[in-house]
């Protein structure tokens, strides 16, 4: 626990300090910059998961959601329609923000491995990673209400707001000769389209499926008594 | 799959290799750098993929021409007008830079490609084992169980479609958007329950008690040290060049290219070359020992 918060302070000091000087340097620095700054926000996550020491049944169990994540887009046999989105995101209402980002950031990484990783990965990683975490966040206990359209809503909002315009940021930096609002606006605007969509279905697949999943989840823990190992 | 001998080296040789020229990849946006660059890169993506890696290059052609064509639309600050577009000016510093971005462009997706052929996923864990064994474990653990779970979707769907409850190709849209989801509701609840016994099974053979070793199938040779040192000193060479500003290049507003230095481009290239440079080697030695039979 101790090295993952050494960790996030360092990443406080330094994320700034990036920027400031990759600002300084020539040339597109910003596509290196980003990625550092990426870097910097991931790592306090990892570490802090090495410092839990996780249980094999929290292991196990986490691992389990990301395949599910990345099988799903392969058992549903329909074009754009992928549930990914909505298993990283009931990963992380049924298991806490901290599990959610791990869930999306492994199922990025892991489905490049058959897909093709490039300069996207890092990117992919992180906004898969934010779904799951903000999902956890806004249904901590005591905020948002566990029921479809609470969940359906905020999925595709997260879909929409966050992940969509994070993955078309990667974008921005790989493709565009030099910043400017209206180039940047156009690289976003692109993105529209194919983030609405995929909100769509997120929205259906958590309005759907999303209650009877976390009732899954949930009489697994309760049969064999996994209240204390997962958070 | 056929291993070249850049691929049979420790994982942590090849990582430190891509690291390094997918940064100086990024980095570099000086002409020369990035037409050797794609050379070197050439040779070994095709070494390692052969014409399946071609086919894939020229699907990606039409995007990198589009790269090239549409920069000066989005970077219209070049000095020199070629001609304007509805009003839009077309510049020629700005093209000429486009031309070079899909270069480097190119450049990424030829490493990428290359990456993904040398760094499987094994040496991926087994080069992190080490250093964050949890995460490593989880990504194994991940990767195993697609194509599993991949399996048993497969024989959900045979099941279903034995009782008459197949969705045929022509089915409507919300019929196979149900059907998709009913398969991912029973395969969650297989993987949950095969998850406990998992994780059971993994404790009751004392998961957590001790360090985890983990199956280290690559050591670490003296052949491994000398290229990990070689590339050490090629990729100083470039740094020290950069900083020299040999690398410097600006297209816009006007053609700003720093002239070529000898020894910064024949480090870089020396060092993208290496992966080839050993498979030659390897070739050659093997037809030597052959023809001396």
């Amino acid at each position: 626990m101790k090295k993952a918060k050494i960790a996030t302070v360092i990443a406080l000091i330094l994320i700034p300090l990036t920027v400031i000087f990759g600002r300084k340097l020539p040339g597109r620095s910003y596509y290196m910059t980003s990625m550092l700054v990426i870097a910097e926000i991931m790592v306090p996550f990892f570490l802090s998961f090495e410092g839990r020491k996780p249980q094999a049944r929290e292991l196990v169990l986490l691992a389990v959601l990301s395949a599910l994540a990345i099988a799903s887009r392969v058992v549903i046999p329909i074009p754009n329609f992928k549930a990914t989105y909505a298993v990283i995101m009931l990963a992380g209402i049924a298991f806490g923000a901290e599990s959610g980002f791990l869930v999306g950031a492994v199922t990025a990484l892991a489905s490049n491995f058959f897909f093709g990783q490039g300069p996207h990965t890092p990117w992919q990683m992180m906004a898969y990673g934010v779904s799951g975490l903000v999902m956890g966040l806004l249904f901590a206990k005591g905020c948002l209400p566990h029921n479809r359209l609470a969940m359906g809503f905020s999925g595709a909002a997260a879909v929409m707001l966050i992940t969509g315009p994070l993955l078309d940021s990667s974008s921005v930096f790989i493709m565009l000769s030099r910043l400017s609002p209206e180039n940047i606006l156009a690289i976003y605007l692109a993105g529209v389209p194919i983030n609405a969509s995929q909100a769509v279905c997120t929205f259906i697949i958590l309005f759907l499926l999303g209650k009877p999943f976390l009732e899954k989840l949930e009489r697994i823990k309760l049969r064999y008594g996994m209240g204390d190992t997962v958070n | 799959m056929k291993q070249d001998a850049f691929s049979r080296c420790h994982p942590a040789v090849s990582f430190l290799f891509f690291i390094l020229v997918m940064l100086f990849g990024v980095l570099i946006q000086h002409p020369a750098f990035v037409l050797g660059g794609i050379c070197a890169a050439l040779s070994y993506y095709l070494l390692l993929t052969g014409a399946k890696g071609l086919k894939f290059l020229l699907f990606s052609l039409p995007a990198l021409i589009l790269i090239a064509l549409l920069n000066p639309l989005a970077n219209r600050s070049g000095k020199t007008l070629l001609f304007t577009v509805f009003n839009i000016p077309y510049p020629l510093e700005s093209l000429v830079y486009g031309t070079v971005l899909s270069g480097i462009f190119l450049l990424m997706i030829l490493w990428c490609g290359c990456c993904g052929a040398v760094m499987t996923s094994d040496k991926f864990t087994s080069l992190f084992a080490n250093l964050i064994p949890a995460l490593s474990l989880l990504l194994v653990m991940v990767l195993r169980m697609i194509p599993n779970f991949m399996r048993k979707g497969r024989q959900i769907t045979g099941a279903r479609m034995a009782i008459g409850k197949s969705v045929g190709g022509d089915a409507k849209y919300t019929e196979k958007a149900k059907n998709g989801m009913l398969l991912l509701s029973s395969l969650t609840d297989w993987a949950l329950e095969g998850s406990i016994v998992t994780a059971d099974s993994m404790r009751s053979r004392g998961y957590g008690t001790a360090k985890r070793t983990s199956f280290m199938q690559y050591r670490f040779t003296l052949r491994d040290g000398i290229l990990m040192v070689l590339m050490g000193f090629l990729g100083a060479g470039v740094i020290v060049s950069m900083f020299r500003g040999n690398t410097a290049a600006a297209f816009t507003p006007l053609w700003d290219v720093a002239p070529l230095s000898p020894f910064g481009l024949g480090c870089y290239l020396l060092l993208l070359l290496l992966p080839t440079f050993l498979h030659l080697k390897e070739a050659l030695t093997w037809h030597i020992l052959r023809s001396g039979i």
